[in-house]
């Protein structure tokens, strides 16, 4: 099968047509177009799924054109379908084809329906040019694709200036780590001469030695274009604020699939970090610091989408661990079964709030578990997968990543305590949630009129969150150096700790909120618990700081600038072109006896030069 | 031919002298019928030194400019006395001064 072109080409299609009508269809066309044309790309990857297990599993490239070709630097436009992207393509258009049918019914009374769906189709094509490409320079066009289309849909509800700051608050940041990212692929050319995956990743095992300067030095730097997509510490900060873009965005880009690209790049250039344990290392490092620092902070957020935020922004964080620690294809089951049970939870986030007309506050929701049936079951699944209750998809994807962890050669029982505490206060938050928000005395009155096109999608994902971990991941095996999921050589009392602990969590979370038999309201109330808890709250003093450290000083040096040193220059010119004016109009008199005296002066005068001149 | 010649530092003189005349005249007139006619006279200050000049050097190219000098002239003439009646008919009366619109 030829057709692997097809897969991001017919989201580009929708695009173009939603792009070129310009919200002149009416809204049924606009929703069968673009949840339309994500569904017949689900279906041709299925399809190309179900061929690539047939023939084994054999990776699969289509050269498509040349992009440009420039002396030794030659980039082809190609796609690669091996077991990495197969997943990668599998989340995107299932997903998002999930996504897309609730959002037909989700902005149905929204403006922009047409935009909205033009966005999310572009989407989905940069965000499949990414996992498709099989050259640096295709996923980076995707990459930086997928920031455009995360900024204009975070700033979808443009009359409010504060989703305009959102959006760019979310760009500006992603910059700093695509700029990271740009140099390290620099670098890569530089030294290795082509930018194809394959061949660089070939190349770069045979030409450096374990634990060369040069390849730490690239694989921190594509650690650094990671850091910034995928909202880790210290770039994490844009992720809350990206909440302001409506519920589906932050379902599908938010959660499901951009904000995992960094996890993507660094499973698909996975050599590098095996050359460099100490980049490698610090993965882990960056991935373990923002699971702590997030699940904290969501335990005193009041927002339900800014948890949710949260929670995405630990389990990212899960994945990084699990690729710091070597648990290659732990790190993408988990990113699989978390866009399953993220997805979800937003979706039926996402019906809760339309139904309390946009109130978003967990504490004046309340006793909604019997007025929405279905959000409420959907919410509960999706919160059991989140916190890797077991048998749930969340629990062996979390679970494999755990028992790893604790086999890792330096620090391994520091790593498994600390993330094993970190899902702890997981679950301790996602029971927060849930007996706030659906249980207990109801605060407002809600008014549900979802129709088939919003419920369905959450059904089919609720599905996927219980299910979607029970068959393993066998297809990323052969790609990944690890060899597929397998954590069975664990035994004894480690793996029944790993286990429990999430019953733990949500048993004190029941107790807390829940049942109150446990009361925390003394310390909560007492100083250090509510200074502790504004730390939290405004994730760990991270925008504080970015505003001193950068938001302030550049505002300062603006005002000081205001009107511009460099313009000094031609402004200068043309004041001292004025001056000159001023001057010389004076001799205009308009007189003609005065003109001609003028020219008889001059000429006496060029006659005095030319008698007067030496030589002459 | 021994005709006695005038020297043509003398010519030269008289042309200077009727030059800064006109040129003066030009300069400190305002009624426009004087400013010709001093215009008039610089011109046959130069027509002189023509001669002048071509008889010393008995050369044909000094008359040739004369001609071209009265030619110039009456052409001169001709458009002056245009532009003096319409200076008269606008504002009445022949100062040059009083057409002094084009100040800066």
């Amino acid at each position: 099968m030829d057709g692997l072109w097809l897969i991001p080409a017919l989201p580009l299609v929708g695009f173009l047509i939603l792009f070129v009508t310009e919200g002149r269809l009416p809204n049924r066309v606009v929703a069968f177009i673009g949840a339309g044309s994500v569904g017949l790309s689900a279906l041709v990857a299925l399809f190309a799924g179900l061929d690539f297990l047939e023939q084994g599993g054999v990776p699969r490239a289509e050269h498509l054109w040349t992009w440009m070709a420039a002396g030794p630097f030659e980039v082809a436009v190609g796609l690669y379908l091996d077991g990495l992207s197969l997943v990668m393509v599998g989340v995107i258009t299932g997903v998002g084809f999930l996504i897309h049918l609730y959002a037909t019914g989700y902005m149905a009374d929204e403006d922009g329906y047409s935009r909205f769906f033009a966005y999310m189709n572009l989407f989905v094509f940069a965000m499949l040019m990414l996992v498709l490409g099989d050259n640096l320079l295709t996923l980076f066009l995707g990459w930086e694709g997928v920031g455009l289309c995360s900024y204009l849909l975070i700033g979808f509800f443009h009359q409010d200036s504060a989703n305009g700051y959102a959006a760019r608050k979310a760009f500006v940041v992603t910059r700093v780590g695509d700029t990271f990212m740009a140099v390290g692929l620099f670098l890569l050319f530089r030294e290795l001469g082509t930018l194809d995956i394959q061949a660089a990743m070939g190349a770069a095992t045979l030409a450096w030695p374990d634990g060369s300067t040069l390849c730490t030095l690239i694989a921190l730097l594509l650690l650094g274009g990671a850091v910034g997509k995928s909202a880790q510490v210290p770039l994490q900060t844009w992720l809350p604020d990206a909440m302001a873009g409506p519920t589906p965005v932050s379902a599908l880009i938010h959660a499901a699939t951009m904000v995992t690209a960094g996890v993507y790049l660094i499973a698909r250039t996975h050599d590098l970090f095996l050359l460099s344990p100490d980049a490698q290392l610090a993965v882990a490092v960056v991935g373990l610091a923002t699971l702590f620092i997030a699940s904290f902070t969501a335990l005193t957020q009041r927002d339900i989408k800014r948890i949710l935020a949260y929670s995405t922004m630990s389990q990212i964080g899960y994945m990084f661990f699990a690729l710091g620690v070597g648990a290659w294809s732990a790190a993408i089951f988990h990113l699989m079964t978390h866009a399953f049970f993220k997805a979800l939870l937003f979706l039926s986030a996402g019906s809760v709030i339309l139904a309390l007309h946009h109130e978003q506050d967990i504490f004046k929701m309340g006793g909604l578990w019997r007025r929405l049936p279905v959000p409420f079951w959907c919410m509960v699944i999706g919160s059991a997968a989140l916190a890797a209750l077991p048998f749930t998809s969340g629990f062996y994807s979390k679970d494999i990543i755990l028992l790893t962890s604790f086999d890792h050669e330096s620090g391994g029982a520091w790593f498994w305590g600390l993330a094993a505490l970190a899902a702890f206060m997981t679950s301790l938050y996602t029971a927060r949630m849930i007996f706030i928000a659906f249980f207990g005395e109801m605060r407002t009155e809600p008014h549900d009129h979802s129709g088939v096109n919003m419920w369905l999608p959450l059904v089919i994902l609720a599905a996927l969150a219980i299910g979607g971990g029970w068959f393993g991941l066998a297809p990323v095996a052969a790609v990944l150096p690890d060899g597929g999921v397998d954590a069975a050589h664990h035994e004894g009392a480690i793996v029944w700790v790993t286990a429990l602990i999430p019953i733990a969590g949500v048993l004190v979370g029941y107790l807390i909120f829940g049942g109150k038999q446990l009361s925390v309201r003394a310390l909560v109330e007492s100083k250090t618990g509510q200074s502790i808890a504004r730390f939290w709250d405004g994730g760990w003093g991270f925008d504080t700081f970015y505003d001193r450290l950068v938001v302030r000083p550049f505002l300062f040096l603006a005002r000081i600038n205001k009107s511009d040193v460099v313009d000094f220059l031609y402004t200068g010119i043309a004041a001292f072109a004025r001056r000159l004016n001023i001057v010389t109009v004076r001799s205009q008199t308009g007189q003609l006896r005065w003109y001609a005296a003028n020219m008889a002066l001059g000429l006496v005068l060029a006659l005095l030069l030319v008698f007067l001149a030496p030589g002459a | 031919m021994t005709a006695v010649s005038v020297p043509i530092e003398h010519v030269l003189v008289l042309a200077a002298a009727l030059f800064t005349i006109g040129l003066v005249g030009v300069l400190v007139r305002r009624n426009v019928i004087f400013l010709l006619m001093s215009l008039e006279i610089m011109m046959n200050a130069c027509g002189l030194a023509f001669i002048a000049a071509g008889a010393r050097w008995a050369e044909a190219d000094g008359q040739i400019m004369y001609m071209l000098i009265l030619a110039l002239a009456a052409a001169e003439v001709a458009v002056g006395l245009g532009l003096v009646l319409q200076l008269q008919r606008r504002f009445d009366n022949l100062d040059i001064d009083a057409a002094s619109e084009l100040a800066g």
